[in-house]
């Protein structure tokens, strides 16, 4: 624990009666790539917003950079959900305007903007308003804006939205280049393929409470890995095959959920033995998307 | 501290640069020219002689005072020649009309023209076909009255309180002439007036000039065409000390109420544009960023002092654009208006009017910007904003009474109702209020302010980042006063 970028320990946050965030606790490791998932209502931006310093929590600690957050606030970048930009603001004065904020000087600030647009492919759009971009240009003017100043902690509360997938793509690379050079990234995100792609480490919160904490595998090793089989025949005769949980007809797959250590060799073999030709066959383990859903389905906001 | 900074120097940008902040710019002189041209083109003021009332303090015991209590039949007298002068001149044979300049009286006090003597010989030496003679009276409506005991009795030290109490009396008295122990030795006349009038200053330097003249001659009988008798007008210089001492008259009320009402109109143009910065800022989650840079102390503190440097950045152009129009108005309007400003703002009053504005300022800015953390979009802040712009226009509803009587009990008991004591001190100002309600106004105008900008930065930390409806008045003005 001793590379901390953050530490939150037993923290609880309530707006009244409503509990927001009961007793959250996890760390997140220099130069790692943390994934926030949850249901609308889960706590994650009460949570980000926490680690930022806007709200306090009611019960427990939040530790930054190993201090209290309001000693390095200058260190860490953040991205809200929605476009925080002042409209009538140049792409570049609104870049310059918080990487300031933040603690670098003027001219320094204005030459880093002008360099980030650029790099980005929007050195033209420079002098232009905030109102005169398109959506996903000024996603990225916020994404910019977020980390000018050079942070060492990175939060981008759901960073893809309004983005088109070329720009998701490149906006994933992004985040992985800040993160090779040692930034700290903890983003929040409805999107799972994102956080497939990206995260080290997954967190899913829902009702305020954390479901899961750890990486991408263990969180498919939480579902049984499956087997999808088109045939024009019946396929019930699966479940009695040594390894097999479960047989769900469906349309045009059955789906068959494999206890630990088997594999589809055995339904191969079934299927041959009781002559029934099969039109597709394939495994995989659980996508992310399935482990949410299993993890938070019937509490989803 | 930087952060603060940062904020205003960013909230002052972003409301110099709107629109709305030209426009308000250029509305100024047309503001102007209305105030000033639409009494004239719908009549209200008109060039015809205006009525005076007026006394004496004569100090200099040569008997002034009554050359000048005659000056009402003098002025009948000298209008009626003038029009006889006119129909000798115009519908008269000369060679058959005695000279009638002859006939007229040489002091003040001196006996009537013969006006039946004058209208015959009129009558005898007019052309064929003229109308016949018949004068007509016209000039100010002038009325001498005598001088109340206190300001006679009122030595130079207390003078001044004196003379502002009859000119604000009961007593229809608008001027008073004062001539002191030695005039006639090159001093001057002090004029204390309510109106200033030029042409009624210029009758009494001219009617003093002409008795001083008269007299001359006397003593230098017969030398009638003694030059220095002739020369003593230059003597005479007629001052106004309210031009450059404080005074409570109607142009100083003038420029007062304008001042209070710039102070209203300022604010709240202003406090307006800083709540929907700050509805813009919730609704697009600026303020998310910015609660991420600094704290909510800091933001407001950067906030109202932006909307600080727009107003007295807007004050400076209107200031400057005054100045530019007064440059191409007549010198007497421009020395009578900058005369005012003089005494409206003086070195003694120019701190204060500054605590009053900025204070103001303040207080309006610190409710606005609450109301705009706690409201949503501007729908909501309009429930809010209704009721609460009732209470802050009282007291432009307010200001005939006040200035009717600026230091009776309606303007004492305004003065300290907290968020109206910035307007009604600005207001009242000019007429002197005692020295314990400059004070105490003072000192509730900074508790006040103090209260409402923590109050208004409590709200802002609370309310800004939720969705909630906004809280009743009631609620409000609940959290304000428990503070």
């Amino acid at each position: 624990m001793t590379d901390s970028i953050v530490e939150l320990s037993h923290v609880t946050k309530r707006f009244g009666d409503f509990t927001a965030v009961s007793d959250l606790s996890f760390a997140l490791e220099r130069g790692s790539i943390l994934g926030f998932l949850g249901p609308n209502g889960a706590g994650k931006t009460t949570t980000l917003r926490m680690m930022l310093g806007i709200l306090a929590p009611d019960e427990g600690s939040i530790r930054v950079l190993g201090r209290d957050i309001s000693e390095v606030r200058n260190r860490i970048g953040y991205l809200p959900e929605e476009r925080g930009l002042y409209k009538r603001m140049r792409a570049d004065a609104a870049i310059a305007y918080i990487a300031t904020l933040k603690g670098m000087d003027r001219a320094p600030a204005f030459a880093r903007a002008r360099e980030l647009l650029q790099g980005f492919g929007l050195g033209d759009f420079a002098q232009v308003r905030i109102e005169g971009l398109s959506k996903g240009m000024a996603q990225k003017v916020q994404v910019l804006a977020a980390i000018a100043h050079n942070p060492e902690f990175v939060i981008l509360d759901e960073p893809f939205s309004g983005l088109d997938p070329v720009n998701q793509s490149e906006l994933e690379s992004f985040i992985r280049r800040e993160a090779q050079s040692g930034k700290t990234i903890l983003f929040s995100t409805h999107t799972m393929q994102h956080a497939e792609r990206l995260c080290d480490r997954l967190i899913v919160l829902a009702k305020g409470r954390k479901r899961f904490e750890g990486t991408l595998d263990e969180a498919r090793s939480l579902l049984p890995r499956r087997a999808r089989l088109a045939a024009d025949g019946d396929l019930a005769f699966l479940a009695s095959v040594p390894g097999v949980a479960a047989v769900t007809p469906g349309t045009p797959y059955w789906t068959v959920d494999l206890k630990e250590g088997a594999d589809g060799r055995e339904l191969l073999a079934a299927c041959f033995r009781n002559g029934v030709p099969l039109s597709h066959f394939d495994t995989a383990p659980p996508g992310l998307h399935d482990v949410f859903v299993s993890l938070v389905g019937g509490e989803a906001a | 501290m930087r952060q603060v900074w940062l904020i205003a120097r960013q909230e002052f940008i972003k409301y110099v640069t709107r629109r709305g902040f030209a426009l308000s710019i250029l509305m100024f002189p047309l503001w102007i020219v209305i105030v000033t041209m639409v009494p004239k083109w719908t009549g209200a003021e008109s060039d015809t002689p205006r009525s005076h009332v007026y006394t004496v303090i004569d100090r200099s015991g040569g008997g002034f005072e009554t050359v000048l209590a005659c000056m009402p039949m003098r002025e009948t007298d000298e209008s009626w020649l003038e029009g006889a002068q006119h129909y000798a001149a115009t519908l008269t044979d000369r060679a058959k009309l005695p000279n009638i300049a002859t006939l007229h009286t040489s002091s003040p006090c001196g006996p009537a023209p013969d006006r039946p003597a004058i209208e015959a010989a009129l009558n005898a030496a007019r052309k064929p076909g003229a109308p016949a003679f018949a004068g007509l009276d016209g000039g100010p409506s002038l009325t001498f009255i005598g001088a109340p005991d206190y300001l006679r009795a009122a030595g130079n030290s207390e003078f001044a309180a004196a003379a502002r109490r009859a000119l604000s009396d009961a007593v229809p008295l608008d001027t008073i002439v004062v001539l002191s122990k030695d005039f006639g030795a090159g001093t001057d006349v002090e004029i204390w007036t309510n109106d200033r009038d030029p042409d009624f200053r210029d009758l009494i330097r001219s009617t003093l000039t002409r008795e001083l003249r008269f007299r001359a001659v006397r003593r230098a009988a017969p030398g009638f065409d003694d030059r220095a008798a002739l020369e003593l007008s230059a003597s005479v210089h007629v001052q106004d000390p309210t031009a450059a001492a404080s005074g409570s008259f109607i142009t100083d009320q003038v420029i007062s109420i304008a001042l209070a009402v710039i102070l209203f109109v300022v604010s709240v143009m202003n406090s307006s544009v800083l709540l929907q910065g700050v509805i813009e800022e919730k609704s697009t989650r600026m303020v998310e960023v910015l609660l991420s840079c600094a704290t909510p102390r800091e933001i407001t503190a950067g906030k109202l002092i932006g909307v600080i440097a727009v107003a007295i950045t807007t004050l400076l152009i209107w200031g400057l654009i005054l100045l530019l129009m007064m440059s191409v108005a007549s010198a007497d309007q421009a020395a009578q208006v900058l005369g005012s400003l003089r005494a409206a703002a003086s070195l003694q009053t120019m701190p204060l009017l500054l605590l009053y504005f900025l204070g103001g300022l303040l207080i309006y800015g610190s409710l606005f910007l609450a109301i705009g953390s706690m409201a949503n979009s501007l729908a909501d802040a309009q429930s809010l904003l209704g009721p609460s712009m009732l209470i802050l226009m009282l007291p432009n509803l307010m200001i005939s009474g006040v200035i009717h009587d600026p230091n009776g009990p309606l303007a004492t008991w305004l003065t300290f109702v907290p968020i109206y004591t910035p307007f009604f001190m600005m207001l009242r100002i000019a007429s002197h209020p005692p020295v314990w309600q400059v004070w105490s106004a003072s000192l509730l105008i900074v508790v006040t302010t103090i209260v409402m900008v923590q109050w208004s930065g409590r709200v802002f930390a609370r309310h800004i980042l939720s969705t909630e409806r906004p809280p009743a008045l009631g609620r409000i003005l609940a959290g304000i006063l428990r503070r």
